[in-house]
């Protein structure tokens, strides 16, 4: 069967069959079938400062340099979400979707294995296996693969190379960042395409990556082409293999086409680095403060596409920071985070789970914010309710793990 | 003189007991195969073109017409590459051949230090307001005939770094092949970010003077050089981690900082899964408190001992007193020496570097092995080598390994033989960056990878094919290469124009792979 499928796939490609008309007569498919993008902020971002634990005493005090100032109505201080919580000033963007009631946080959610390793956090965070480091899929292709019963192209990635999160059997599109996302290349040329083929005869593997890159680039150039090209210098892009903060706006600028395009991309995946602030991350401006407005004004960018029904953003980053400032006005590797959920099924302006506040013995280890919530069940919710899976495919994506019920208002049903 | 009880925890019989146990188990699960089949393999002939073209590929960045020409003259690919490794250690022991305009990277350190010292000045100095042109021409990245303005000086730096590191993968006159992927593979096994602020002017001096230079030396001494560098003091934050209590932290609220402890142990020497917990990075941060940089001594480093936590310390079981003769700096190097011998750190480095030269996923056998001369050696690298390239997975022509970005991008100039070329160097450098592989560029501390996954994308592989197919254009043909090619590659390249020719051998599975 897979055989089969590889080999109907390489005719097709081969004939050019991902050709335009083909993509544009996807684009006005019906959209009843929600979307789901993912923003992973790689480096283990700061919660407590972008969900800034306000009426808690001891958050200034375990935080001496770094604590975003309690809110006195202005713009330099934390901007008040609630009696516990505020927002960081550089995400007062976000602060109307809030009162709009489509953003919402998990403040103490995470991975149940204590890793403080980033790359180790991102495997399990990826594979959605916390705790195994064998070789595993990534589960949003595993998820691709279940939306589309094993048929067809439903994710896409925009800006890393080869992210674990969507590798692994099910077809995925990957974009490069920046401006490089708007050329076709030299194999947009059916001649060269054709002689490059026969290069990698009696190679198949290599022959229909080869295809299957060419056309992917061909489309991808068509549809990003004019409206994007003025707006970023592109040497800062390239010059950032791992992709800044910075260029995040302008990757979600890129997803966010491609998905309008082609409605059968129904998961999509950024990432960013430059979290992992170690020194001097800043309180109400400075380092932190910057990556964060850049992170607010992407989510802008993406509410201002995936605004229909079902589809729903989510913000999320390997582990959190120790609650206290350390030595050197940073933070270090910590364990639970808050993440994010925006969209319109989204119960929000509110925030969900258990949160007990910064007391010690409230702490993990004494040190981080607790896993209250297991990631996984936070995405079960939003697999449920935005790409209405039932609930016995969720465990297909995430094997093992248990739905659970204290998240149940997450979503309006 | 070892004055530190170097103790892994587990008596050597236990060890012994754990091995049996684990190899009864292992003939319990998996039944001997039947007598012929048990019957030794024959070896793998290691000669005639597949040996040579796994020779030249692998130990260097690929056939150079001199190199290759030295190699079929040699005949016996596994001499040649004995002797490449042999001649890779002498040169690591010498200076290496800078050319002329890149010499700037390996000023004493004092010198690079005051260079930064003098940009900030000058920055300071700018009338607010005032834009200061950051963006470097491309046409020009890579010429530096004139002394760069104090404002530049930091990215110039950079810039003569990422220069070296082309002239090195591809000119053999200038550096010994071997040693320019030796020198790679610790960069990025002790990576540090080039464009993180205060790194950015040393991370050439850190390539020459920390990878380079114990590249095939005691794995100890490589660690503890990385650890007193700058860059990897600014890297990781040690250089700001004091003790709580010292004097210093209780002016400007500094403190212990954990970046580099826990690091040291999970990427540089045992590996996550190596046996050490969160207290033990804790403890390990103590240990390292006081290192920091020095701008005006010669190595770099000093230890301050006042910001330095005082009291007894223990790391993975072991003890490590403050006592008079022990005192400061000689606890972190002796937490060094003990966590760089320890039997993790042989096995992570073993396999790191079997997946580096072998395959994606190496034979555990290869790998046992490597790590039992690591011990045995005192984690003498040479001898580590030796050991991999005697072995027979090396030559084995299963094991395959798909070329990195970086990988294709020396190979291209080596193949093209334009190692001189600094436009070249522009197009390779460009599609490094562009395949998401920027020379020296990996912002956090675990490296690139180096695996087919990765790598092996659609996307990616198109990238490749638009840089084999534009930097080839017009270039002569290397008749010298075709015995190397399959039937196939070689009917697809005759195919083309001359003048397109070289861009399709480039392209090809042949030096794709390798």
């Amino acid at each position: 069967m897979r055989l089969n499928r590889r080999q109907a796939i390489f005719q097709t490609l081969r004939m050019g069959a991902f050709s335009l008309p083909a993509i544009s007569a996807l684009a006005n498919a019906p959209s009843n079938s929600g979307r789901m993008v993912l923003v992973f902020l790689r480096g283990a971002y700061d919660g407590l400062s972008m969900l800034v634990p306000h009426a808690d005493a001891r958050y200034a005090q375990i935080r001496p340099n770094i604590a975003i100032p309690k809110p006195d109505g202005t713009h330099k201080t934390a901007l008040v979400l609630d009696d516990i919580f505020g927002l960081h000033p550089a995400c007062a963007a976000l602060l109307p979707l809030w009162q709009q009631g489509v953003l919402a946080a998990i403040p103490c959610a995470g991975s149940p294995d204590s890793s403080r390793s980033h790359f180790d956090a991102q495997y399990h965070w990826e594979t959605g296996k916390p705790g195994f480091s064998s070789p595993s899929s990534g589960w949003l292709n595993v998820l691709s693969g279940v939306v589309g019963n094993g048929i067809g192209l439903h994710a896409l990635g925009v800006g890393e190379s080869s992210p674990r999160i969507l590798s692994g059997p099910a077809p995925v599109q990957l974009v490069g960042n920046g401006l490089s996302a708007t050329r076709p290349g030299t194999l947009a040329d059916a001649k060269t395409r054709e002689a490059v083929l026969q290069l990698y005869a009696g190679n198949e593997k290599m022959a229909s990556a080869m295809l299957e890159g060419a056309n992917s680039r061909m489309s991808t150039a068509t549809m990003l082409k004019a409206p994007n090209m003025a707006s970023s210098n592109e040497l800062l892009v390239a010059n950032n293999g791992a992709g800044a903060p910075q260029g995040l706006a302008l990757d979600a600028k890129h997803l966010a086409t491609l998905m309008q395009q082609n409605r059968q991309l129904r998961i999509g995946f950024l990432s960013s680095g430059g979290w992992d602030t170690h020194i001097n991350q800043g309180n109400s401006t400075g380092l932190l403060a910057n990556n964060l407005s850049n992170l607010s004004n992407t989510l802008i960018q993406l509410r201002s596409v995936f605004n229909e029904p079902n589809d729903v953003v989510v913000v999320a980053s390997e582990f959190g920071r120790t609650c206290a400032e350390n030595g050197t006005r940073g933070t270090d590797h910590g364990h639970g985070n808050v993440m994010w959920l925006l969209g319109n099924r989204v119960q929000g302006g509110k925030w969900h789970g258990r949160w007990d506040g910064l007391a010690q013995n409230q702490l993990n280890e004494g040190r981080d914010i607790p896993v209250h919530h297991d990631f996984r069940a936070v995405f079960a919710q939003a697999l449920v309710a935005n790409l209405e899976l039932p609930k016995t495919a969720v465990s297909e994506v995430f094997p093992g793990y248990k739905w659970d019920n204290r998240l149940d208002g997450l979503f309006k049903i | 003189m070892p004055s530190f009880q170097l103790n892994y925890g587990l008596p050597s019989q236990i060890v012994l007991g754990v091995c049996l146990l684990l190899s009864l188990w292992g003939c319990a699960q998996k039944p001997l195969p039947p007598q012929t089949a048990a019957l030794p393999l024959s070896p793998i002939e290691i000669k005639g073109t597949a040996a040579e073209w796994r020779a030249i590929n692998r130990l260097t960045y690929g056939p150079s017409p001199a190199l290759l020409a030295d190699l079929r003259s040699n005949g016996q690919p596994k001499n040649w590459a004995l002797s490449q490794l042999d001649a890779a250690r002498k040169a690591s022991l010498e200076a290496p051949k800078l050319p002329p305009d890149l010499a700037s990277i390996s000023d004493p350190l004092p010198t690079i230090f005051d260079g930064a010292r003098k940009e900030r000045e000058a920055r300071a100095a700018v009338p607010a307001g005032t834009r200061i042109n950051e963006f470097v021409v491309n046409e020009k990245r890579f010429h530096f005939q004139e002394e760069p303005e104090p404002l530049f000086y930091n990215r110039t730096q950079v810039n003569k770094a990422i220069a070296w590191r082309l002239a090195s993968c591809s000119n053999d006159d200038v550096e010994q092949p071997l040693l320019a992927r030796m020198t790679e593979f610790w960069f990025n096994h002790f990576n540090i970010y080039q464009q993180k602020g205060s790194v950015r002017p040393f991370a050439g001096h850190y390539a020459i003077h920390v990878a380079r230079a114990h590249a095939l030396g005691k794995f100890e001494d490589l660690v503890l050089a990385s650890a007193k560098h700058p860059a990897m003091l600014y890297y990781l934050d040690q250089w700001l981690s004091v003790s709580p209590q010292s004097a210093r932290a209780g002016q400007s609220g500094r403190g212990l900082n954990e970046n580099y402890a826990r690091e040291l142990m999970e990427l540089h020497t045992l590996g996550v899964q190596g046996g050490y917990t969160q207290e033990d990075v804790r403890e390990l941060a103590r240990i390292f408190t006081g290192w920091t940089v020095s701008p005006r001594s010669d190595s770099g480093f000093q230890f301050v001992m006042r910001l330095h936590e005082s009291g007894n310390k223990t790391l993975m079981g072991q003890s490590i007193p403050s006592s008079a003769e022990l005192i400061g700096m000689r606890e972190g190097e002796q937490a060094i020496r003990f966590l760089a011998n320890h039997p993790s750190t042989a096995q992570r480095v073993s396999r790191r570097l079997a997946e580096y030269f072998v395959a994606d996923s190496p034979p555990q056998d290869l790998i046992d092995l490597m790590a039992k001369t690591f011990l045995a050696s005192g984690g003498d690298i040479y001898q580590v080598m030796k050991v991999m390239l005697n072995h027979q997975a090396f030559w084995s022509p299963e094991n395959k390994l798909y070329r990195t970005p970086y990988d294709f991008a020396c190979a291209s100039l080596r193949v093209l033989n334009v190692s001189q070329d600094r436009v070249k160097w522009l197009q390779a450098f460009g599609y490094a960056a562009v395949a998401g592989h920027a020379i020296q560029n990996w912002q956090t501390p675990d490296g690139y990878a180096f695996n087919a996954n990765t790598w092996l994308t659609p996307e990616a592989l198109t990238r490749r094919i638009d840089f084999a197919l534009n930097i080839s254009r017009n270039a002569p043909e290397r008749s010298d290469l075709y015995p190397y090619l399959s039937d196939n590659t070689k009917k697809a390249v005759m195919n083309q124009a001359p003048q397109q020719r070289m861009g399709f051998v480039l392209g090809s599975s042949e030096l794709v792979f390798k």
